[in-house]
């Protein structure tokens, strides 16, 4: 599995609690951003020639917010630099404030088969609370629009006033709308961002109220029918995103644009977060990276643990033997003794019991080594 | 060098804060021994936590010469000594080095107990007293009163006292022309065999134990071979030296003189302190008397934070006691806390100090578990037993019963704050002895108290509730039968040795409730929930739970980056290696010191 991820770091506004590269003054600079990511698109192409990708991510900021012609124009970057198998899942990220059916039926035109809408709450106060620039009816109208296509929408958890009902009332309004995948995040608030003043000021549900919210989201999800796969991702029977399991699968993926990682070969890249040195690097023929990392064969395994203990089916014994070449049940017997309680160890897989992966962290340390 | 009549050994004793080290550094400067300019303040207190305390803790000796009215010119040692009570066993180590006291006094405080305590240690010594009255140009000075209270309190002629102001360098020069008509010269014989006391010592690097002596007869140079009385190694002098206050390398050292000698001595425990340095060849038939041993008042365990520095602990406890002969331990084990030390020492400051110096000067972390004292235990089968460390205690059906020590304290406080004094004290177990007015401002209150309550936040108590007014001194003066019961901590079931404590059995549950209430709120929350229980004997007497994490789980990998979250994977898992386990719950060892220390209500 390769996946290609492209990053569109613009905003119509900068929602409270944004900690990623994303820029709601700089949509004028759409148009040489894009053309910056084709030309990073072409630099990188001849070493990937012998990759087939098979998932190609448009993520932001908002990719919906720039005109729909270079999405258009990217999609076909891309298959002009890549080799993109026949079936391959194209996702592009939207907020429901930014879309149109023009926009939409553009994108399905170029090949965009999945979409990731930004819902977060069918709350309006609590849409505006978090600086959103849509509100409940917004999405509706572009639920409206995608009726029948494959979709996706995305619930916060942890906001300012939001009640179990709140989630709940969220949920169904998802599912109701047609989404078949739904991300469920815990919002964490960093440090920089104004909803961090908030989290400060105790206005923010403590951690244990999010986690009775988280679980009270859980359980609504499963009886409608939504089966959880990865800590924070549900979705009805065969509708994972391809994309984000080959990130816990550890297998390559390029990253195009400001901020974006990489994983090619166990090599972990990640570009520039300054939108002008990016502009810079790409224009005088150089790649924006700024961070590049080997990962040897102890933190290849370190990680593959680390990423397969988020997913609901957890470590593939199989793989992990054929991967790093011994038995993942001898070699970490100790970890498992130490966090029997909290594992299920079943038909050759390890998995963190559904009820144990909100607290994964604590888990997942044991299976760690101390470096240094 | 000159004549030995022409030497003068002396200390400076005087109470905490009556100017000891200031007029130390006025000596030094006017007999030239340091430039104004170079001066550091406090000169001679060098450590860092010396300065920053404002107290000596160390004695540091320091040679001076100094041209008299008379014509003659002398070499002056000068041996600082501590002022506080904790360190009375720095202070015997000196005066058995000198033939003369200079006695501050303050001339607005007149004279404090633990002045008093030094003045008869000197005179024990048979060494001469000089009185000195400092601080004149405060306002508030009398020091004709003062005068008189030496004379009546103390029963020295004070009559001729120097007034002075180490301060404003006022009345130096007076000290100075009396410290040579006070004191005597030092006695001894060139020509006999060698004999040093050795005052104290250090580890020094690249030399070696280097060795503080006083000779008492014969000489020493570089070159000779020199053993000690109670260990039969020999080393060749490598060095000999004077302090100026720094090692200056003097070729020989005679009888009356005071001084280092540096044979590149690598063992630290084959040179006491207190013992007698002679000359391998034409060895003294007899040592030099000694000092008395100390006993140790506060006990605490003390282990390296991270489990795999027992060696670097180790190795720092044993170059501290070289420089500090009053500290006593041995190795110890904790369950919860692996291995590490007990160790005695001479009173809470004392033992805080050398905490600090452990973490300080030899860059480790470490854990100190509650301090305790030393109890009798007298067992059924008439056996007796001390017991400073709770898991030694015997099972309870092997007690007859205990006793435990008993300080007497002396209380100063201005009249204000005499009620708050005395409920203290009384909340403390104490025995009201009785109380005298020194004057319009300062009253003395006297008490017997269990040592048990003053090691546990007595000071704190004392200071905050006088707005740090009041102060205090102590001494031992025996053992009490009392109502004491083990306290033991148990986590998730399982006892917390490093947490158990010998407590009177009226306070056991308050103390019980208390450490429940602090755990309650230092231990992380874990996987499952962990009950923390207080218990004597078998009986729970408080319990709190640490309720189960609920949420532990990083966010989304925003377009793949998970090298973010595996940071902070690895640091949440560097932190576990300072986690203790008892039993399944893990505890930061930070816990066992917050909980130690917060300890107050």
């Amino acid at each position: 599995m390769a996946g290609i991820y492209v990053h569109i770091p613009f905003c119509k506004s900068k929602c409270t609690y944004c900690d990623f590269a994303s820029y709601p003054d700089k949509l004028c600079f759409a148009e040489s951003y894009m053309a910056c990511v084709y030309r990073e698109m072409a630099m990188r192409s001849p070493e990937l020639e012998g990759m087939t990708f098979d998932t190609l991510y448009i993520g932001g900021g908002t990719p919906s917010v720039i005109d729909e012609k270079y999405i258009a124009m990217l999609v076909a970057a891309a298959k002009k630099h890549f080799k993109l198998a026949e079936n391959a899942e194209i996702t592009i990220e939207m907020n429901p404030g930014t879309v149109s059916a023009g926009k939409i039926s553009l994108y399905e035109k170029c090949g965009i088969n999945r979409f990731s809408v930004g819902l977060q709450s069918a709350i309006d106060s609590q849409l505006e609370n978090i600086g959103r620039i849509h509100n409940l009816k917004d999405y509706l109208a572009c639920a409206k629009l995608l009726k029948g296509k494959n979709f996706s929408a995305d619930i916060m958890i942890g906001l300012k006033n939001q009640s179990i009902a709140d989630i709940e009332y969220s949920i169904e309004v998802a599912a109701s709308s047609g989404a078949s995948h739904i991300s469920m995040y815990a919002l964490s608030p960093e440090d920089g961002t104004p909803i961090y003043t908030d989290y400060l000021n105790g206005e923010l549900p403590d951690g244990d109220t999010v986690a009775e919210m988280y679980a009270a989201g859980v359980k609504r999800l499963c009886a409608l029918g939504f089966e959880r796969y990865e800590v924070s991702n549900f979705c009805k029977k065969g509708k994972q995103s391809r994309h984000n399991l080959n990130y816990w699968k550890r297998g390559n993926y390029i990253g195009f644009g400001v901020a974006a990682s990489s994983c090619v070969n166990n090599v972990r890249m990640t570009n520039t977060f300054d939108l002008d040195e990016y502009f810079k690097c790409i224009l005088s023929n150089h790649f924006a990276v700024v961070n590049s990392e080997e990962v040897d064969k102890d933190g290849q395994e370190e990680e593959y643990i680390m990423l397969a203990l988020r997913t609901s089916a957890g470590i593939d014994l199989a793989e992990f033997a054929s991967l790093f070449g011994s038995d993942f049940t001898k070699k970490y017997a100790e970890a498992l003794q130490k966090t029997r309680g909290y594992i299920e160890v079943t038909d050759g897989f390890v998995k963190i019991k559904d009820e144990f992966l909100f607290v994964q962290n604590s888990i997942i340390v044991e299976y760690l080594r101390l470096r240094g | 060098m000159g004549k030995k009549s022409n030497i003068r050994n002396f200390c400076i004793i005087a109470h905490i804060d009556h100017g000891k080290s200031t007029l130390a550094d006025r000596l030094m400067e006017r007999t030239g021994q340091v430039s104004e300019r170079d001066m550091e303040a406090q000169l001679l207190d060098s450590m860092d936590i010396e300065r920053e305390r404002g107290i000596t803790i160390k004695l540091t000796p320091v040679r001076m010469f100094y041209k008299a009215k008379n014509g003659e010119e002398y070499e002056f040692n000068l041996i600082d000594t501590p002022g506080h009570v904790d360190f009375t066993y720095e202070v015997s180590r000196s005066l058995a080095a000198c033939e003369g006291a200079i006695l501050i006094v303050d001339a607005s405080q007149g004279v404090e107990a633990q002045t008093l305590a030094n003045v008869y240690l000197a005179l024990e010594n048979n060494l001469e007293i000089l009185p000195v009255i400092n601080k004149i140009d405060l306002p508030s000075a009398r020091p004709d009163e003062v005068k008189t209270e030496i004379e009546e309190v103390i029963g020295l002629d004070a009559s001729a006292a120097p007034l002075v102001s180490a301060k404003e360098g006022i009345g130096i020069d007076d000290v100075l022309e009396a410290i040579v008509s006070a004191f005597p010269p030092p006695q001894g014989d060139e020509r006999a065999p060698l004999k040093a006391l050795i005052f104290d010592s250090y580890y020094d690097n690249y030399k070696g134990v280097i060795l503080f002596v006083r000779i008492k007869d014969g000489c020493v140079r570089a070159g000779d071979k020199i053993k000690t009385f109670r260990s039969d190694k020999v080393y060749e002098v490598v060095e000999t030296g004077v302090f100026s206050p720094n090692l200056q390398p003097k070729n020989g050292l005679f009888a009356g003189e005071v001084g280092y000698i540096a044979a590149s001595i690598k063992s630290i425990q084959d040179v006491a302190v207190g013992d007698t340095v002679m000359n391998a060849d034409n060895p003294a038939p007899e040592p030099l008397p000694g000092y008395k041993k100390v006993q140790s008042v506060v006990f605490c365990g003390i282990y390296p934070l991270d489990g795999s520095k027992f060696n670097d602990l180790k190795d720092a406890i044993l170059k501290l006691q070289l420089n500090d002969a009053s500290l006593i331990f041995e190795p110890d084990s904790s369950v919860a806390l692996g291995f590490g030390f007990r160790c005695g020492f001479l009173g809470l400051l004392h033992m805080e100090i050398m905490q600090e110096r452990i973490e300080r000067e030899f860059g480790l972390e470490i854990i100190t578990t509650a301090p305790s004292v030393s109890y009798k235990v007298i067992k059924t089968d008439g056996e007796e037993i001390f017991v400073d460390n709770p898991s030694h205690l015997p099972p309870v059906s092997e007690i007859e019963h205990m006793e435990e020590p008993i300080v007497k304290a002396d209380i100063y406080s201005p009249p204000d704050y005499l009620g708050q004094i005395m409920d203290l004290c009384r909340e403390k177990r104490g025995t009201f002895l009785g109380m005298t007015y020194l004057d319009k401002s300062r009253v003395q209150l006297e008490y017997n108290l269990p040592l048990n309550e003053i090691i546990f936040d007595f000071f704190d108590q004392i200071k905050s509730r006088t707005r740090g007014y009041a102060s205090f001194d102590y001494e031992l003066i025996g053992y009490e039968r009392s109502k004491l019961v083990k306290l033991d901590i148990m986590l998730n079931g399982e006892v917390c040795d490093a947490l158990s404590m010998i407590v009177h059995e009226d306070s056991a549950y308050t103390r019980g409730r208390t450490l429940c209430e602090n755990l309650k709120e230092a231990i992380p929350r874990q996987l499952f929930e962990v009950p923390v229980q207080a218990a004597i004997g078998g009986k729970i007497i408080a319990r709190e739970t640490v309720k189960a994490v609920r949420k532990d789980v990083l966010a989304k990998c925003y377009g793949g980056d998970i090298t973010r979250k595996k940071k902070l994977l690895e640091k949440q898992k560097e932190g576990k290696k300072r986690m203790r386990s008892i039993g399944s719950v893990e505890v930061p060892s930070e816990v066992f010191m917050q909980i130690l220390k917060t300890n107050k209500d």
